[in-house]
């Protein structure tokens, strides 16, 4: 042990932003800031969810945005239509937990047997009827218009707001941590390593991915639901093949299996999208940043694998064995 | 009786667009079990550049040939630069084409503008016969006339040719080939240029055929193409151009009678396909 081990250690920085994170609405009083980093939030635990399935697992889907849209559809109908209190916030989101928990086993269930190149195809086909379902059901989605709701008063304030997200994060952080160092959890990565030796283990590897498949899908529907809270508004949007790829794109830059990559690639994604956004009045080109997004993300692919925290690892390793 | 005729005669023709897109995409998938998710952006760039050679040159002929060439090219670079450097990890593979998907479909909005184009098929295609109660519409066709022109080609490519034969054994071993002297990379090569034409050569033709084209296209005739691919069989020629045209028809068939429906048959066929025959139709 040398006297410097406190730098090399993950905990004491995730400690140090997370302080910083909280203090963060005492010190600055921009509302901007506040709204972004709450986005943040919000799909960091979206961009989590997908880890499990392509870090943990393995597995690549183009359809997990699914999840994602029912999650924001329920608690958006169920404050909508119901009434806007807490109580009704937290029954939608049982109902939330029910219907992703019902929809990603089916889909597991049916599709995981088949080869990866199937699962990608078949899900990103589903999550199309999805989309193509909200946009046919006008009476209940607005269709892309969509339609605004009001908001529990307990996160009606922005700052409020922002502290239930950040500890929204912070709690499905620990939670899917708990879930991959768990039994399952190394089972999960063993199929990812190798799926014959894995079976030939004796585990069912079929069994096994479709837990990850409903876990992931869980945790993306309660990421949809804190969305649709945060944004007071809902569209057929939330079912768009670029939220799965938003996802995608902030778990490989973030790094795959590392989970914390996922915050991380989130915080840098709208970090980056925002700047562009605004330079998108210097230049029109800039209008397009999918492009640049997306040739980030083939870059990140070919020649980055391990993204930032796999590549911070490795660092540290190597430094603090050095 | 005459409304089904005419229902038929779009569905085979729609199928003969959707099978130009899936041929390539069958055949890069049997030989070297790379899914292209790219695959569809070329249709759109075909149509997308297709047209522009056209509106310049005046010469419908000059914008299908400009289209094949662009596709050619890009199946070229694509190939060379993105998709040989991840071979044998299918994880990156699919990764990097649907990333290509949306490069290329956000360039298109970037050198073509975002609106959609309105696009009309040349005069000596745009008229129509009417043969009894029955209106022939010239261009849907000279469309099915292209996609049955093209089957035969590779038909008689993949059975009489020695690259053909070369094709035809990778799909069964790919080892073999290579130990046997032969560098199927590069034969992979000229098949993933020649899927790529014949994607981007579809995708010419569409523009006329739907009257208007958007950056979209890529995308949903992309997902269109996967699941005639699917329901055929992967690296089946002949299972894809039965499955394009069974698409095709049915898509015609629900579009009249039960428009709602007319994506979800497709998708559902496909399930059950998955589910009871994984191979596919014609698949081995």
């Amino acid at each position: 042990m040398r006297t410097t081990n406190w730098l090399f250690s993950s905990r004491f920085w995730m400690g140090l932003i997370v302080l910083a994170l909280v203090c963060f609405p005492f010190v600055s009083g921009s509302r901007g800031a506040l709204i972004l980093l709450t986005q943040i939030f919000v799909y960091a635990v979206f961009a989590m969810s997908y880890d499990i399935l392509l870090g943990y697992t393995g597995i690549i889907s183009f359809g997990h945005v699914m999840f994602f849209g029912i999650g924001a559809y329920t608690t958006a109908l169920f404050l909508d239509r119901w009434e806007h209190t807490f109580l009704s916030f937290l029954v939608s989101l049982a109902v939330v937990l029910l219907l992703t928990g019902i929809v990603s086993y089916l889909i597991g269930a049916l599709t995981l047997r088949l080869k990866s190149h199937f699962y990608a195809m078949l899900t990103l086909a589903v999550s199309g009827l999805f989309l193509v379902l909200a946009e046919k059901w006008r009476d209940v989605t607005k269709g892309s218009d969509g339609f605004t709701f009001q908001i529990p008063d307990l996160l009606r304030d922005r700052t409020s707001l922002y502290f239930a997200a950040l500890a929204f994060m912070l709690v499905m952080y620990l939670l899917l941590k708990r879930f991959t160092e768990s039994p399952v959890g190394k089972v999960l990565q063993a199929i990812r390593e190798n799926e014959q030796r894995t079976e030939s283990l004796g585990y069912q590897v079929l069994h096994y991915k479709i837990i990850a498949s409903v876990v992931a899908g869980l945790a993306a529907g309660l990421s949809g639901s804190m969305y649709a809270i945060a944004l007071r508004f809902v569209n057929t949007a939330v079912f768009g093949i670029n939220v799965t790829l938003d996802a995608l794109l902030m778990t490989i830059i973030g790094g795959v299996g590392t989970l914390v990559g996922g915050v991380v690639g989130a915080a840098m994604i709208l970090l980056v999208h925002a700047g562009l956004t605004d330079l998108a009045k210097v230049h029109w080109i800039f209008e397009r940043w999918m492009v640049f997004f997306g040739a980030l993300y083939i870059l990140a692919v070919m020649f980055f694998p391990q993204g930032i925290v796999g590549t911070l690892r490795q660092w540290r390793t190597k430094l603090g064995k050095g | 009786m005459d409304v089904l005729l005419n229902l038929a005669i779009n569905g085979i023709a729609t199928g003969s667009l959707i099978f130009l897109l899936a041929a390539g995409l069958t055949l890069i998938f049997g030989l070297m079990h790379v899914l292209n998710f790219a695959h569809g952006a070329l249709f759109a760039w075909g149509a997308y550049f297709g047209v522009w050679m056209y509106a310049n040159t005046g010469s419908f002929l000059a914008g299908i040939l400009g289209a094949i060439v662009i596709g050619g090219l890009f199946g070229w670079l694509l190939e060379r630069f993105f998709v040989q450097p991840v071979y044998g990890n299918a994880m990156a593979q699919i990764q990097v084409t649907m990333g290509l998907l949306l490069v290329l479909n956000e360039l298109i909005k970037v050198f073509f503008g975002p609106n959609q184009l309105s696009v009309q098929a040349p005069e000596y295609l745009d008229e129509s016969w009417l043969v009894g109660s029955v209106v022939l519409i010239k261009y849907r066709l000279f469309v099915i006339a292209v996609g049955v022109l093209v089957f035969l080609g590779l038909q008689y490519m993949l059975k009489r040719t020695r690259l053909g034969l070369i094709v035809r054994a990778g799909v069964m071993n790919k080892e073999m080939v290579q130990a046997l002297g032969i560098n199927i990379k590069k034969v992979f090569l000229h098949v993933f240029m020649l899927g790529a034409g014949m994607a981007a050569l579809g995708g010419m033709l569409f523009a006329p055929y739907a009257g208007v084209i958007h950056a979209d296209i890529g995308m949903d005739y992309g997902i269109l193409a996967f699941i005639v691919v699917v329901i055929g069989g992967m690296g089946s020629i002949v299972g894809s151009a039965l499955a394009a045209l069974l698409v095709g028809v049915l898509g015609a068939l629900m579009a009249f009678y039960v428009p709602s429906l007319s994506l979800a048959v497709n998708m559902l066929l496909m399930f059950a396909v998955l589910l009871f025959r994984p191979a596919g139709l014609l698949g081995r």
